[in-house]
């Protein structure tokens, strides 16, 4: 069993079941990361996802966008599983943080950006179809106009990384 | 010292904005404004790059329709080494006009089914959590299906092309620099991993259906709310049809009298002025010829309905002549059918890409022409959102040193203004309480014309909605705010 979250913020901690996570590394499980390299660290998810497809065990299927909307929930309806990942802004002090994610009805008037709980609502009512989904959300703390993260978006990044890595060995 | 009332930002159109309705000491509404508050720049920090980026870099102004900005500065380039539209490859040419097919119809999705389907389905009193598309998806599955997949198909059309579905890139000086492949054609024929062009057809006319049968039924709403008249501008081939890639500026008046006659592209800066005014950053186009007070024209597709003589694909031919019949061939003022118009548009594009995507030489490769330098280079495109303009100078190394960029949702700044006065007056006039659904009137008006602020001016990032009343003597006396 491994700790998803770490830097000594131990508040909602999962414990991982490791051969759940072997099971979510496969060629049917949708990776996708949501971001935009050109705002900083909110290129997160797209350098996690950069990176994890260099790794020799990974297996899953792999999409980028900015912005998660109405259009996603068919994406999702193709793949029994499904693993969000993000950048985040959090006050708290964790790096990185996995968490299992279940549909939502936490829609507000605007219509641009949608949670991963949303989306999950919308591909459960429009397609009858409801992926096992997790997300995995990376800290950072820049998010203007720029290319390049944050050395502190960088080394979350990084124990993020070993995290994953550590949790596909065979 | 009058009573205001702040909407701030205007929710669901791309970008933000703030509307002010002032108020008299009675109650009566005396003025109302659409202020844009937000600045760019674009026109000024592209200077110094070398000419060849600006169709990169430009598209960075939205993300809802990049592929236009794309291929506008990509036609003004191509004039700065040298080559006229006529001049490209037939292959380069057919590819980019399929990626703007494929963009237009993505983005008039995007509005109709997810902006501007809550207005119609729900009315303008529903609370403010029900009016999104998501309710809209969960109230009628069907339509939201049919959505979802239209919009995906053209957005897997930008993507084949240009290899990502925002921000990719095609179109270079002189061409487009990668062949389209037999199995990207192929994918959205055969109708095995998406629904095929054909479908996408069956679809548009479907919707086109659901508004003229929509409009059977909600008319009076339709055809009075914000009507009022206004010049138009779009366009057009040299037969007069419909012409969303190249053709000539056609502009029309209230009445139908012909008031820019199919002029060239490269001639627009004899015919038009940017007009400022204090309270906003957006500029306020028109033509010389009848002053700034006259001369504002509405862009997009109701325009482009009202100078056209016609329609180049038969499906789309056919509703546009039900379009026109019904103001008896008279230009259609209502705003509201921007949205009637919008969906003719979207037939049109389906038929256009069933024909490119079935034509042999799209898969040549062809891609590239050369010709002289100039320094100077004038692109104009029909934006899902109406007439938009690209223009820039470069010196000697082939840095640009002038940009002038004239947007869709620039032209309609004066008629969208208009718009908003006419909602204030209609249904905030001596009211004592301002209701949601009041507001939300306002909203309607606005989206309607689709407007991309973004594109405009500047829009990062997303704003709660604020609306703030203030008495006679500029005192704040009620607030409202939805996140």
């Amino acid at each position: 069993m491994s700790i998803a979250k770490v830097k000594g913020a131990t508040h909602g901690s999962e414990k991982i079941d490791r051969q759940k996570f072997l099971d979510i590394n496969q060629e049917d499980t949708l990776f996708i990361a949501i971001g935009n390299s050109a705002r900083s660290d909110d290129g997160l998810g797209w350098a996690f996802l950069d990176a994890i497809k260099e790794m020799k065990n990974f297996k899953g299927k792999t999409a980028y966008g900015y912005q998660l909307q109405v259009e996603d929930a068919e994406r999702l309806s193709n793949f029994p599983k499904v693993v969000f990942i993000d950048a985040y802004a959090g006050e708290d002090d964790i790096s990185f943080e996995w968490e299992k994610t279940e549909p939502v009805n936490d829609f507000t008037f605007t219509t641009h950006a949608l949670t991963p709980g949303a989306v999950l609502y919308l591909c459960q009512d429009l397609y009858e179809h409801h992926p096992q989904a997790y997300t995995l959300k990376i800290r950072g703390m820049d998010w203007e106009l720029k290319i390049g993260m944050s050395e502190y978006a960088i080394q979350n990044l990084n124990e993020a990384m070993t995290f994953f890595s550590q949790m596909i060995q065979e | 010292m009058s009573n205001k009332i702040v909407i701030e930002p205007v929710t669901r159109v791309e970008g933000h904005g703030k509307v002010t309705i002032h108020m008299d000491k009675k109650g009566a509404v005396k003025d109302a404004f659409l202020h844009i508050v937000e600045f760019r720049g674009f026109e000024r920090f592209i200077q110094g790059y070398p000419y060849w980026e600006a169709p990169l870099l430009v598209q960075r102004l939205c993300g809802i329709c990049p592929v236009s900005h794309h291929l506008a500065a990509a036609k003004a380039i191509d004039q700065i080494v040298g080559l006229n539209p006529k001049d490209l490859s037939p292959t380069a040419t057919k590819l980019r006009r399929l990626l703007h097919y494929g963009q237009v119809f993505q983005s008039h999705a995007l509005h109709f089914f997810y902006l501007a389907s809550p207005d119609l389905l729900f009315g303008s009193d529903i609370v403010p959590e029900k009016r999104n598309i998501v309710q809209v998806a969960i109230a009628n599955k069907e339509l939201a299906k049919k959505g979802i997949l239209m919009r995906k198909f053209g957005q897997e059309i930008i993507k084949a092309i240009t290899g990502k579905k925002i921000h990719g890139i095609a179109a270079v000086p002189g061409g487009v620099h990668k062949t389209f492949m037999p199995e990207e054609r192929d994918y959205f024929l055969n109708g095995k991993e998406i629904p095929n062009i054909d479908t996408m057809i069956e679809w548009s006319q479907e919707i086109v259906e659901f508004i003229k049968s929509y409009h059977d039924k909600h008319f009076r709403w339709l055809d009075s709310f914000a009507n009022y008249p206004s010049g138009h501008l779009g366009l057009v081939s040299k037969t007069g049809a419909l012409e969303l890639y190249d053709g000539r500026m056609r502009a029309i008046d209230g009445d139908g009298n012909i008031t820019l006659n199919d002029v060239h592209n490269d001639d627009y800066i004899k015919y038009f002025t940017e007009g400022v005014e204090k309270w906003s950053y957006m500029k306020f186009p028109y033509l010389n010829s009848l002053g700034r007070k006259n001369g504002w024209n509405r862009v997009g597709p109701l325009s482009r309905m009202n100078v056209a003589d016609s329609i180049t694909t038969p499906l789309a031919n056919q509703e546009l002549a039900t379009f026109k019949a019904y103001t008896s061939g008279n230009p259609n003022n209502c705003t509201m059918h921007y949205h009637w118009a919008r969906l003719i548009e979207i037939l049109h594009c389906a038929e256009e890409m069933k024909i490119l995507l079935n034509d042999k030489s799209l898969l040549g490769d062809d891609l590239l022409r050369e010709g002289t330098r100039r320094p100077e280079g004038i692109g104009i495109i029909e934006a899902p959102r109406g007439t938009l303009i690209h223009h820039y100078k470069v010196d000697d190394k082939g840095m640009i040193t002038k940009c002038n960029l004239i947007v869709s949702t620039t032209h309609n700044n004066e008629a969208m203004n208009r718009a908003v006065r006419w909602v204030a007056k209609e249904t905030l006039d001596r009211q004592k309480k301002i209701t949601e659904g009041m507001l939300n009137q306002v909203e309607v008006a606005i989206r309607a014309f689709d407007p991309c602020l973004s594109c405009a001016t500047h829009a990062l990032g997303q704003m709660p909605l604020h609306v703030s009343v203030y008495d006679h003597e500029n005192n704040l006396i009620d607030e409202h705010r939805k996140s």
